[in-house]
């Protein structure tokens, strides 16, 4: 007992109110703790759920090899999460995917539905009719439109501002 | 005789359950212009570069027992950019070609002309046509498009079949499961043939005077596999998203960078007969650094390899003197900065 007690004043005595650090918990933990992410802001929120998606999908499915790294930068300031995520790394891809701009490849496109995912208050089902051209291969010729389907999520970033917070195309 | 089989069209979406198909369905019903296919509007383009195949073409006046309702339930007289596969009498046993997915595009080329069918369709088939496989049967409307003769419902004769590349903008932008999730099956290597490769003295492929490449005598086998494999597709044209979607054993009738360094790698016996990967994927390819035979070097927009000295490529990268302008063999070395460097491992 008098041991005990005698080790807790050497701890109390050590500090025993201050913090490891980041380094000795790396140590024990095998993992350098990064601090809490800050949240997150779209430069322009949708007044609605429905709308933020619709906005998104037009502007993910709508680009030409040379705007499609600007289009995805942009979406991405109007995004947040893994929707942000994903077509950041699409902005960086395109910049400089080679193939894409030697075909001079172009994809256009119309939402034509957008419906809640039941059982999922935050996702849509999003299906758009999209058609891909390029001017320097004739491989897309004659090719009809084709239909393509989506699975957003939304956030609620402000009162009544709605954000495409997840993006992920299934076809 | 064309069976129906109805609802088709949607197993296809059917993963994102019953939810999504009445999406789908509410969609189609709600008369969008955009919902039927442009019946109207065949589009002709030029010769396409596919594989030659024997086909057939069915309905019109002179074959009246096939009717116009395809085995889906598609009108073909509103839908007259349609083909069968042929094989079977279901959609499960027609795979002349492999099975092809309801609705899967394909560029027919006959003569110089060419035009984008779709399978709605199957049938019986028969026989060899000109020494060729039988494998597909031409709505009568489409052949009649690209000239080809009606004879009454009796013409055969060959075509050129390819598949168009991918298309939307998941796909383009690689976000779609196909691409993300496409792994490694080992269930599914093969070695590919090792036919058509010679071999050379010493430790480092050489370029024949013939655009093929001789493998090192010495080499391990993968490594005159990955040769032969590649003198397989030699000059084929560069098309981007070229040869994606078939099966590596397949010998497509374009490739761009990634399939064809996953065809070579494939004919080594290092990837499953299903892989099918933007190169960006190969970045995580295998084993860091270079390999003693083969060293392959990735990023997200391009990739290239090396098999025993000789440099696989897609485009002539390293100026004068470096071989053909298109898919091959190069003989020079052209700057790495910027790619992930791997290697299979053992090689």
């Amino acid at each position: 007992m008098r041991g005990a007690a005698l080790l807790c004043a050497v701890v109390l005595i050590g500090g025993c109110s201050t913090p490891p650090s980041k380094v000795a918990t790396a140590q024990a933990t095998h993992e350098y703790p990064s601090p809490k992410p800050a949240p997150q802001t779209a430069v322009a929120g949708q007044p609605s759920a429905v709308e933020a998606v619709r906005a998104f999908a037009t502007a993910y499915i709508n680009w030409t090899a040379e705007t499609v790294p600007g289009d995805m930068r942009a979406l991405a300031e109007r995004s947040i999460g893994q929707a942000r995520s994903a077509v950041e790394l699409a902005a960086v891809q395109t910049a400089s995917d080679y193939e894409l701009q030697r075909g001079g490849i172009a994809n256009t496109g119309t939402v034509e539905a957008v419906a809640p995912l039941p059982g999922a208050a935050d996702q849509y089902v999003v299906v758009t009719r999209e058609s891909t051209s390029a001017t320097n291969t004739t491989a897309y010729q004659g090719l009809q439109p084709a239909w393509h389907v989506a699975l957003a999520t939304v956030s609620e970033v402000g009162a009544g501002e709605w954000v495409v917070s997840g993006w992920q195309p299934e076809s | 005789m064309k069976l129906v089989i109805a609802a088709v069209a949607g197993i296809a979406l059917a993963a994102l359950g019953v939810a999504l198909l009445a999406v789908l369905m509410t969609v189609f019903t709600q008369g969008s212009p955009c919902a039927t296919s442009p019946v109207s509007g065949f589009v002709l383009g030029p010769p396409g570069t596919g594989q030659l195949v024997g086909a057939t073409e069915y309905g019109g006046p002179g074959d009246p027992s096939s009717g116009v309702i395809g085995a889906s339930g598609a009108n073909l007289l509103q839908n007259p950019d349609s083909y069968a596969e042929l094989g079977g009498t279901t959609f499960q046993t027609a795979t002349a070609m492999g099975g092809l997915p309801y609705m899967t595009p394909l560029r027919i080329t006959w003569s110089n002309r060419s035009t984008i069918a779709y399978k709605r369709d199957f049938g019986l088939g028969g026989g060899p046509i000109t020494g060729l496989p039988r494998v597909i049967d031409l709505w009568w409307e489409l052949a009649g498009q690209i000239g080809i003769p009606y004879e009454n419902g009796m013409w055969s004769g060959p075509v050129r079949i390819e598949r168009p590349p991918a298309s939307g903008a998941g796909g383009l932008l690689g976000q779609t499961p196909s691409v993300l999730t496409a792994a490694p099956d080992p269930a599914g290597c093969a070695p590919g043939p090792l036919a058509g490769v010679s071999t050379v003295p010493g430790p480092r492929a050489q370029l024949l005077p013939n655009g093929l490449a001789g493998a090192p005598a010495d080499a391990p086998l993968a490594v005159k596999e990955i040769v032969a494999a590649g003198n397989q597709i030699v000059g084929k044209p560069y098309q981007y998203g070229g040869g994606h979607g078939l099966p590596l054993s397949d010998v497509a009738p374009s490739y761009d960078c990634s399939s064809s360094v996953e065809h070579l790698l494939y004919g080594g016996g290092l990837l499953p007969v299903s892989y099918d990967a933007a190169s960006g994927t190969l970045e995580s390819f295998g084993a860091s650094g270079p390999g003693a035979w083969v060293t392959i070097y990735a990023s997200a927009d391009h990739v290239f390899m090396y098999v025993a000295g000789l440099r696989w490529d897609t485009h002539n990268a390293a100026g004068p003197g470096d071989g053909s302008a298109g898919i091959g063999w190069h003989p020079l070395i052209r700057s790495s900065a910027g790619f992930v460097v791997r290697h299979p491992v053992g090689l």
